[in-house]
């Protein structure tokens, strides 16, 4: 519930702050109307705190009137010239959203935020949405967290989703836990896995530092928001359905925007060096040694055509830089081709690759928990292995 | 200029230990450490003191114990420290932690800076800085690798996933620190421990910064954990044997069925 | 002076880990042991205010340093002896030399000298030991001779030799005992004053890294008011009233240095396959190798611990008991150092793993501060007057003390403990009657029983309450140790002491007075015990 407290001032300036244009003046008075979405975006901008937004008790929540899978949808944003590309980590959302929708027989939709349409409901629906709700504005070209945050809890305050979804992205890891904040969700991040337990969501995740995995609910509060990376869920095959298009207008009022971006850098981006674009990966772990030992694994990479990775172990020990870690604490990637080299296999590294189609693990300890997402295993110290297989790829490659 | 900074304490990651009968986490003989991002973002704001004279205040919640990371915090510079500590914080869940947290702040009086670390290595979820962010109503820049402050404004570069970005925004704002790679944590000389027993230091419980109930610890959490386990077996696995060689020609066989040797 | 709080004190300590794995990584220090070579720039950075200033805490507040407690101290020194022993003893050369000053000085003195070594670093030189006086100071060969000026005493001139002094090849300060022609007495000599030199630095077994090396003095003018306390005479009272205390720090240097070992060799045991399985799962491995020495360190800490606290909360004197924990933890840690090598089978006898190193680092805690035989002459010339004092009663109370925890608690082997302390009350006796203490070597057996029984029922009664922050260990493996080693002690005390002194006396009725039955009774659980321990070790000190 909202109220402005007697001490109002009658400054008006959470009028121009409401995104839904509720707030008028009566009198010396701020006054609230009923298109309030309790978004709270004119609370901060009132200067004597005389708006209060009080929530109800999380415990005794009806929540019969949420329904529906929400994704939200996020764009690239490489600097390239032309209209932005819906990333893929999008269509692994909706993929993964719609077996929950399936499953709880609910509707799944995408939530768009763009200067303008381009038949997004064609894309996002041939990867699963029913529905894709879509607000144009040309704020919405370069992100912003309050004008996306207000923007988005009060879509989820007007058709309330009982379940929504994030990429684990900057910018979602920037966007979610604002909301969520805002609202009272509760929000769980980096899931590994998502499914229905008893109607509600239960998000699956490695806990405490990642050598154990945790299950969570959040049973008091709607929508249950999760946030996934990408390469996590496996993209599902499009269909020719196009989802349909709920337009809604939403007016983003002056000085919203508080942070100002001075300048966009793209560095690092373009997939030749990027861990997670890559086919094939050779990756090594403390059972590397040492650097130079390390090393060898460029050769072998090469030969394959692939990229090294690091487990976090080696990167901690200077093995490798940081943009080549595999794990939920690195970059998690799902390549054709994944040696482990020396890599014993915490959680956190096998839920940042064993989505990878073919796992070869190469280790010294029979008990190492990297053979259990392994394909074909290897107890050998690694250093014995690794010269005689660039031997026999070289052979098999004819390279003298 | 008044820099409130957030730091948890946090076991150290290179330490976790799990009981492989039962699963559960070993608590003893672990050694805690402050969170290395929430580490960086006290360095960050130490190095803003030198230069524009700023106060430091360094902010935890957690057990009686993690007086150790705020103490840390006053050895290595800060000027006052604040300890959350109470039964009903225990099993908060980041929205209450932002809860407490931004409650704590707002009782420290005006500020400039926020800083936090963008996330706290036993839970990887970046998600209690932008919470407190959104709590106090101040705009929140993550990820940030670098900070600067003009007059009434901080200049920041932070992390994209294309690259990095350079932004600008009027203070108070809360940004959340991501280190680069060379980063080494400081740690205070004796002498600087001994001295920080004297710097201010409060223990603050849910009732001195007014918090409701209904929003802290595990009941108050919107997210609860139902279950904690040892992660399953994936797959079967086909293991080489024979001598280093034979294993390689095995691999190179696999490789060559599977269609990775181009 | 009362320790710090404990959080004070884990930043310290964290501090000096990170500065370890920072500076200090293997192949540095194996190089440095491999030259013979003192880390010159690593103590001069300890020293450093701004990176630790590890100096200060023997250097009391009104003098500009931070005036650490014993508990304190106990925990450094442990860390410094995890780092490198040879490091250790370069830092602990100073805290030993600044104590004739801290001990004996005038408050002049104390404020000069004391602020001078905080403020600028001084690395100091504890210089008693002569080649022909080591334990045995009153052999003392060292002159210090009046030099009169216009009828009054205007400083000393000293002439003689030092052996085996700790910094004395680099020391800035050196405290060097000589007989005055009023009685051995201190003397703060300067690095530079005519006549004063350094030897060369010895060529040791281990500890490679702290410079040790003999002095000359040839006719050394010192100014009278280095004369310390301004009195002659009190040198031998002053360097006895701090021996409960250093040889505390000794203890903890074994205690680290032992740890320090075992922690390899129960990770190595993680790691190794043999036959199908790591070493870590097959007892007679672990139980042979691992546990007693994890047994006897742990025991060791908890007596430390307690004459740790007991000298903070005031207590002096107490040098029965600093000479029970450095006996008790050397004698530990050096063992632990040894089964550590063997452990690591053909590794632990290279270079490349450290045990090798430790195991001949540590071996000077057995030696120095007063070797361990002299502890156990010490420790039994202690306890043998209590025991004449008390008629025999000293450790038939202390049983009984032990009887009622074992009421209280019946889970910390305080039962096997009493059984421990009153056959060793009894095979005391059985020596009055006999007159057996003119054999030294049962006197020494003696002063090993002593430290067993008493390090027993400390570690019961510490078991029970609370424990410390330096434990690494859940209460239920903590407790199977306290068994392990009180049991261990009861049926030790019984079957060497029924030994000795049959053998020794005409004839003895002293089987007859010890319960051997239900010291073998208490022996039931043991195998439980030693198999919680292996397990508990391998989750505490897991391997990555």
């Amino acid at each position: 519930m909202i109220e402005v407290l007697d001490k109002c001032i009658g400054c008006s300036k959470c009028v121009p702050a409401c995104p839904f244009n509720a707030v008028s003046m009566v009198g010396k008075k701020a006054v609230i109307n009923e298109a309030c979405t309790l978004c709270g975006a004119c609370v901060p901008a009132c200067p004597v705190k005389a708006i209060v937004i009080t929530r109800e008790d999380p415990v005794h929540r009806d929540f019969s009137a949420f329904k529906g899978v929400w994704v939200f949808a996020e764009f690239e944003d490489t600097g390239r010239k032309g209209p932005k590309k819906i990333r893929k980590v999008t269509l692994e959302l909706l993929s993964e959203g719609r077996k929950l929708a399936d499953e709880l027989g609910v509707e799944l939709a995408a939530v768009v935020l763009a200067e303008k349409n381009r038949n997004y409901e064609k894309e996002l629906g041939a990867y699963g949405a029913d529905k894709v709700y879509l607000s144009e504005n040309c704020e919405f070209s370069d992100y912003d967290t309050d004008i996306y945050s207000a923007v988005i809890a009060a879509l989820v305050s007007k058709y309330k989703p009982e379940i929504f979804l994030f990429p684990a992205t900057f910018t979602g890891r920037d966007l979610a836990p604002r909301i969520a904040s805002l609202i009272y969700a509760g929000l769980t991040a980096d899931c590994t896995g998502l499914s229905i337990k008893n109607g509600l969501l239960k998000q699956s995740r490695p806990a405490f530092g990642g050598n154990i995995m945790a299950d969570i609910l959040s049973p008091n509060s709607r929508p249950q928001m999760a946030t996934v990376r990408p390469n996590v869920m496996k993209v599902s095959p499009p269909s020719d359905k196009t989802a349909r298009l709920v337009k809604e207008n939403i007016n983003i009022p002056e000085g919203m925007r508080r942070v100002k971006v001075l300048e966009k850098k793209v560095a690092g981006y373009e997939s030749a060096d990027r861990i997670d674009c890559a086919d094939i990966i050779v990756s090594g772990g403390r059972g590397m040694k040492s650097r130079e030992k390390f090393n060898v694994l460029e050769e072998l990479a090469t030969l394959l055509g692939g990229m090294v990775g690091a487990s976090r172990a080696a990167v901690d020990m200077g093995f490798k830089e940081k943009s080549r870690q595999v794990g939920q604490s690195g970059t998690t990637v799902s390549p054709k081709l994944y040696i482990a080299c020396g890599i014993s296999g915490a959680v956190q590294h096998l839920v940042g690759m064993k989505t990878s189609d073919i796992i070869i693990a190469i280790n010294k300890d029979p008990n190492a928990s990297i053979f259990s997402v392994a394909k074909y295993g290897v107890v050998a110290d690694v250093h014995e292995i690794i010269g005689k297989l660039i031997d026999a790829v070289k052979k098999a490659k004819k390279i003298k | 200029m008044h820099i409130v900074v957030c730091v948890k304490q946090v076991p150290d990651s290179t330490e976790i230990k799990i009981n492989p009968e039962t699963g559960t986490l070993v608590r003893t003989g672990v050694p805690s450490i402050m969170n290395p991002y929430d580490h960086f973002a006290l360095e960050t704001a130490l190095n803003l003191k030198k230069e524009h004279d700023a106060r430091v205040t360094v902010v935890s919640m957690g057990p009686p114990q993690a007086k150790s990371v705020v103490q840390l915090g006053l050895a290595l510079g800060a000027d006052e420290g604040v300890l959350l500590s109470d039964k009903a914080f225990a099993g908060s869940d980041t929205w209450a932690t932002s809860y407490a947290l931004s409650l704590a702040i707002n009782k420290l009086g005006k500020f400039s800076l926020v800083l936090c670390g963008m996330q706290a290595i036993d839970g990887d979820t970046a998600q209690v800085g932008p919470g407190v962010a959104q709590q106090l109503s101040i705009p929140q820049v993550t990820f940030c690798e670098e900070v600067k402050v003009n007059g009434k404004k901080a200049w920041v570069r932070k992390a994209t996933d294309y690259g990095y970005a350079i932004a600008e925004v009027d203070m108070p704002v809360l940004l959340t620190m991501m280190m680069h790679k060379d980063f080494e944590a400081r740690y205070p000389s004796f002498l600087d421990i001994f001295n920080s027993d004297q710097k201010p230091y409060h223990v603050w419980t849910a009732e001195d910064i007014g918090a409701k109930k209904e929003y802290l610890g595990l009941k108050g959490s919107p997210t609860q954990v139902d279950r904690i386990y040892p992660p399953e077996k994936g797959c079967e696995t086909q293991m080489l044997t024979g001598a280093p060689g034979e294993i390689a020609q095995k691999i190179v066989d696999i490789l060559k069925k599977e269609n990775c040797l181009r | 002076m009362p320790s710090m709080d404990a959080v004070s004190r884990g930043l310290m300590l964290e501090s000096l880990r990170n500065y370890a794995r920072r500076r200090l990584p293997y192949d540095f220090l194996r190089e440095k042991d491999r030259n013979n070579e003192f880390p010159a720039e690593v103590l001069a950075e300890m020293y450093d205010f701004s990176t630790l200033g590890v100096h200060l805490l023997l250097i009391p507040k009104e003098y500009g340093g931070i005036g650490a407690g014993t508990y304190d101290i106990y925990r450094v020194c442990e860390e410094l002896a995890r780092m490198d022993l040879g490091i250790a003893t370069s830092v602990f050369a100073t805290f030993l030399g600044t104590d004739p000053l801290k001990v004996g000085g005038t408050e002049e003195q104390k404020a000069k000298w004391m602020s001078k070594i905080a403020r600028e670093k001084l690395l100091v030189a504890y210089a008693a030991t002569e080649p022909d006086a080591g334990s045995d100071l009153v052999n003392l060969k060292t002159r210090a001779e009046h030099v009169v000026k216009n009828g009054e005493i205007d400083g000393y001139r000293i002439t003689g030799n030092k052996q085996w002094i700790s910094n004395g090849g680099v020391a800035d300060l050196y405290a060097v005992l000589a007989l005055a022609p009023g009685g051995p007495s201190w003397f703060l000599v300067e690095k530079g004053m005519k006549g004063f030199s350094a030897n060369k630095h010895e060529d040791k077994h281990g500890i490679r890294l702290s410079n040790t090396a003999g002095l000359s003095l040839d006719n050394v003018f010192v100014p009278k008011e280095n004369l310390i306390g301004m009195e002659e005479g009190n040198g031998l009272t002053e360097a006895q009233a701090v021996f409960g205390y250093t040889r505390l720090m000794v203890a903890a240097f074994g205690l680290g240095a032992g740890w320090s070992a075992l922690e390899t060799a129960v990770k190595y045991s993680q790691q190794r396959i043999q036959a199908s399985s790591p070493l870590s799962e097959k007892q007679g491995y672990t139980h042979k190798l691992i546990v007693p020495n994890a047994v006897n360190l742990e025991a060791s800490r908890a007596y430390i611990e307690e004459i740790a606290e007991r000298l903070d909360a005031g207590e002096r004197g107490l040098q029965t008991e600093g000479a029970i924990a450095k006996y008790s933890a050397t004698e530990a840690g050096n063992k632990a150092a040894e089964d550590s090598i063997q452990a690591l089978g053909g590794y632990g006898y290279t270079r490349d793993f450290p045990v090798e190193k430790i195991k001949r680092d540590v071996k000077i805690t057995c030696i120095y501060e007063g070797t361990n035989e002299i502890m156990e002459m010490t420790i039994y010339r202690g306890r043998w007057q209590e025991h004449l004092k008390t008629r025999g009663e000293y450790y038939i109370l202390k049983a009984s003390e032990m009887e009622a925890l074992h009421g209280e608690n019946p889970d910390v082997g305080a039962r096997a403990s009493a059984l421990a302390l009153r056959t060793l009350a009894a095979v005391m006796e059985e020596c009055r009657l006999n007159k057996l203490t003119r054999h030294q070597y049962i006197t020494f057996k003696l002063g090993n029983f002593i430290s067993m029984a008493e390090t027993s029922a400390v570690f019961a009664k510490r078991a029970s309450a609370a424990y410390s922050e330096s434990v690494k260990f859940d209460t239920e493996t903590w407790q199977a140790m306290s068994r392990i080693y009180a049991r261990a002690s009861a049926l030790k005390i019984a079957v060497e002491g029924v030994s000795l002194v049959l053998g020794a006396a005409a004839e003895s009725s002293l089987p007859s007075k010890i319960n051997l039955a239900e010291i073998q009774s208490v022996q039931s659980g043991i195998m439980k015990d030693m198999d919680t321990v292996a397990r508990k070790l391998k989750e505490v000190f897991k391997a990555r």
